[in-house]
C-alpha cells in the first residue's frame, strides 16, 4: 500500500527505506531529518509532556542507530521500525509514571501543519481534540500512530506488532469513532 | 477477558474497501469531499502536537548524527582488518585441509603422525670399543682398528689375525700362515653405518634395520610388492621372505623382509617411499661391536693356537708326540672354520640391514597419492566429517535453540503484554 503523504520530506525518508540494506550516515542523517518532527509529535501526544516526548525521541532514534546493524528489511522500513520503537519507549515510560494518557490533552493547538489560524480550523481542531480525548486509549494510540507516522496499514501492523488485517480493523474501528464523536460534538454545538 | 468478536467475510471485505479509499485519500490519489475530508482530519491531528523544538532536535541530530560520522573510520578500519585477515585465515584454513592429521603423507618425505623413527642402540654389555678388543688380543694377534668412513660409515678392516710371529716349519721353510679371518676376498670388509643416522658412532660396529608400512589400493598390492622386490635386487639387496594376501574386494596385505647393503638403506627407504605414500616408518640401530670383537678374537686365539701346534709340531721330539698335537691340529682347524664362519656372520649383520616392508591395501590407502581422484576422495572425507560434526551439533543445537527460541518469545509475548496494559482501561 502506498504512503499517506507525498512530500519531500516523505521522498527523504523513503530514500532512507531505500538504503536500509546499507543503514549508511546518509540515510540515517535523512531519515533524521524527515521523521523527528513526526516521532516528537506522536511521542507529545501520546504522553502530554515535551520534556518526556523530547527523551523518547531521542531514545527511539538512538535505538534505532544501535540496532542498524541487526535491522531486518523485511520486518519493514526504517520509518515503521522508528515508530515501533518510540511506541515501546512511550508505553514504557507511561508505565513507568504509573499513570493513563489523560482524558484531555492540555496542549494547546499549535497551528503545525497548514499554519491557519482562522477561527472556523481553531474550532474544528477544539472539537477533533476533544473527540481524540474521548477515545479509548488503544484506538487513540493507532490513530495517533497512523497521522503522526504517515504510515501505511502494514508499517501501521509492524509497528504494532499485530497482524495486518487486525491493525486494519483497529483502525477502521478507531477512525470510525473518531468521526462519529466529532460529528455529535459538531452537532451539539450547532444545536 | 475482553472478547473481540471475529468480523464476518462481509464486514471484512467493507473493511477492506473503506481502508483503501482511506489510504488514497491520505496519500491523495483520491479526491472528492470525503477524501479532503480525511486528509483535513490527518491534519487537525497533527496540528495538536506543538512542533518539535529546533533547538532540541538541533542538538538530538548533533548527537546522533555526528557519532555517525566518526564511528565511520572505525568500521573501515574493522573492514580492512576483516579483509587482510581473510586470505590469512583462509591459507591457515587450506593448510590445515592439506597437511592435516586426517591425511595420509602424500609421497617420502616427512612421515606423518602415524610414523615413528627410533634408534635403539644396545652395547652388549661386553667390550665395546674396537681400541679395547685390540687390547684383549695377545700381542701375537694384531686386527687394524675400525676406519671411519667419510660417508659416516665405519670400515672394520678384516681380522687379519697373524697367527704370531713368522712361524717357521719343521722343514726350516719359512711359513707365514696368514690365516684370512674375514669371508671378503678383497681381505677388507665394509660395515657401513646407514646414511644420515645419527646414532652411528665412528669405530663401532652397528647393525641397522628399518621397517616399513605403505598404503595403497587393495587392487595394487601385488604389483607394488612387486616394485619393491625390484627396487631391493637393483639396490644390491634381495628379499629373505615375501608374503602377499590379497582378497577380493576386501583389505589386502603384503609383508616382505628385505636385506640390503647397510650403506644403501637410506636410500633404499627413501625410493620405497617413493613407491608408495609412507603409513609408518621405524628404523632401528643394535651396537655389536662386542659379539663382532668375541668373534674376531675367538678366530684369532684358534689360528694362533694353530701356529703353537704346528711349531710344537715342527719340535716334537717323537712320532707319537707329533701324532698326538695333530690330532689337535686337526681338532684347531675345526674350531678356526667355526670362528670363520660366526665372524663372517656378524661382518653379515653390520653390512647388511634387514628392512621389513608391509604394503597395507584398503579403501583408505586408495585415496592416497598427488591424483585428482585421491583429492575427490579427501573432499569427500572432509565434507562427510564436516557433515557428521554438523549433524551431532545440530542434534544438541536444534533443540536447545528451540528452546531458547520459545523462551524468548513468551518473554517478549510477556513484555509485550506488560507494556500494553498501559493501554487498558483503568
Amino acid at each position: 500500500m502506498s504512503r499517506s503523504v507525498p512530500s519531500s520530506e516523505e521522498h527523504e525518508t523513503q530514500s532512507a527505506a531505500a538504503a536500509w540494506g546499507g543503514f549508511d550516515e546518509a540515510a540515517f542523517d535523512r531519515l533524521f531529518r524527515g521523521s523527528a518532527g513526526d516521532v516528537h509529535g506522536y511521542a507529545v501526544s501520546m504522553l502530554e509532556d515535551p520534556a518526556a516526548a523530547e527523551d523518547v525521541t531521542a531514545l527511539a532514534f538512538e535505538r534505532l542507530y544501535r540496532s542498524r546493524s541487526r535491522l531486518d528489511r523485511r520486518r519493514g522500513t526504517p520509518r515503521a521500525l522508528l515508530f515501533a520503537i518510540a511506541r515501546n519507549a512511550a508505553l514504557d515510560e507511561l508505565r513507568r509514571r504509573r499513570r493513563q494518557p489523560t482524558d484531555e490533552l492540555p496542549l494547546e493547538p499549535s497551528g503545525h501543519g497548514d499554519g491557519s489560524d482562522d477561527l472556523e480550523q481553531a474550532e474544528r481542531r477544539a472539537t477533533v481534540r476533544g473527540a481524540l480525548a474521548t477515545l479509548p486509549p488503544r484506538e487513540r494510540e493507532v490513530v495517533l500512530l497512523k497521522f503522526h507516522g504517515q504510515l501505511s496499514n502494514s508499517e501501521l501492523a509492524k509497528a504494532l506488532g499485530i497482524s495486518e488485517s487486525n491493525a486494519g480493523t483497529r483502525l477502521h474501528r478507531a477512525l470510525t469513532h473518531l468521526r462519529e464523536t466529532s460529528l455529535q460534538s459538531e452537532q451539539q454545538e450547532v444545536a | 477477558m475482553r472478547v473481540v468478536p471475529f468480523p464476518s467475510a462481509e464486514v471484512r471485505a467493507q473493511e477492506s474497501a473503506w481502508l483503501a479509499e482511506l489510504e488514497a485519500a491520505l496519500s491523495g490519489e483520491a479526491q472528492g469531499p470525503a477524501a479532503e475530508s480525511w486528509r483535513e482530519l490527518r491534519s487537525d491531528v497533527r496540528a495538536l502536537a506543538p512542533p518539535i523544538d529546533p533547538e532540541f532536535q538541533h542538538r538530538l541530530h548533533e548527537r546522533l548524527v555526528r557519532p555517525v560520522k566518526q564511528q565511520q573510520p572505525r568500521r573501515r578500519r574493522v573492514r580492512s582488518f576483516v579483509f587482510a585477515g581473510a586470505p590469512a585465515i583462509a591459507a591457515v584454513l587450506i593448510a590445515l585441509v592439506v597437511a592435516g592429521p586426517w591425511r595420509g603423507s602424500a609421497s617420502r618425505g616427512p612421515v606423518t603422525s602415524a610414523a615413528s623413527t627410533s634408534l635403539t642402540q644396545s652395547s652388549g654389555g661386553a667390550s665395546s670399543s674396537a681400541g679395547k678388543a685390540n687390547r684383549a688380543i695377545p700381542n701375537t694377534t694384531r686386527v687394524p682398528p675400525a676406519v671411519v668412513q667419510p660417508e659416516g660409515g665405519v670400515t672394520v678392516p678384516e681380522a687379519r689375525a697373524k697367527a704370531g710371529p713368522e712361524i717357521e716349519s719343521s722343514a726350516g721353510a719359512n711359513a707365514t700362515p696368514e690365516v684370512e679371518a674375514g669371508a671378503a676376498a678383497s681381505g677388507v670388509v665394509e660395515i657401513p653405518a646407514p646414511a644420515g643416522n645419527a646414532a652411528a658412532a665412528p669405530g663401532r660396529v652397528q647393525q641397522t634395520s628399518a621397517s616399513l608400512t605403505l598404503g595403497t589400493s587393495a587392487a595394487g598390492v601385488q604389483s607394488l610388492a612387486d616394485s619393491v622386490s625390484r627396487l631391493v635386487v637393483s639396490d644390491g639387496g634381495f628379499v629373505e621372505n615375501s608374503q602377499v594376501q590379497v582378497q577380493q574386494g576386501g583389505s589386502s596385505e603384503a609383508t616382505l623382509t628385505l636385506r640390503l647393503p647397510s650403506a644403501k638403506l637410506s636410500a633404499a627407504i627413501a625410493a620405497l617411499g617413493r613407491l608408495a605414500p609412507v603409513r609408518a616408518e621405524s628404523q632401528s640401530l643394535q651396537d655389536i661391536t662386542s659379539e663382532y670383537d668375541a668373534a674376531r678374537q675367538r678366530l684369532a686365539d684358534a689360528n694362533g693356537e694353530r701356529s703353537a701346534l704346528l711349531l710344537a709340531i715342527a719340535k716334537a721330539p717323537t712320532q707319537e708326540k707329533v701324532e698326538v698335537l695333530r690330532a689337535r691340529l686337526a681338532q684347531t682347524g675345526r674350531e678356526i672354520v667355526r670362528a670363520r664362519a660366526a665372524l663372517a656372520a656378524e661382518t653379515r649383520r653390520a653390512s647388511t640391514a634387514e628392512v621389513g616392508v608391509t604394503v597395507l591395501g584398503d579403501m583408505r590407502a586408495s585415496s592416497e597419492g598427488l591424483t585428482l581422484h585421491r583429492g575427490l576422495h579427501d573432499a569427500g572425507r572432509i565434507l562427510l566429517g564436516t557433515a557428521v560434526v554438523l549433524l551431532i551439533a545440530a542434534a544438541v543445537l536444534v533443540p536447545l535453540g528451540l528452546l531458547i527460541a520459545a523462551l524468548l518469545a513468551g518473554q517478549g509475548a510477556l513484555r509485550r503484554r506488560r507494556r500494553e496494559r498501559v493501554l487498558e482501561g483503568p
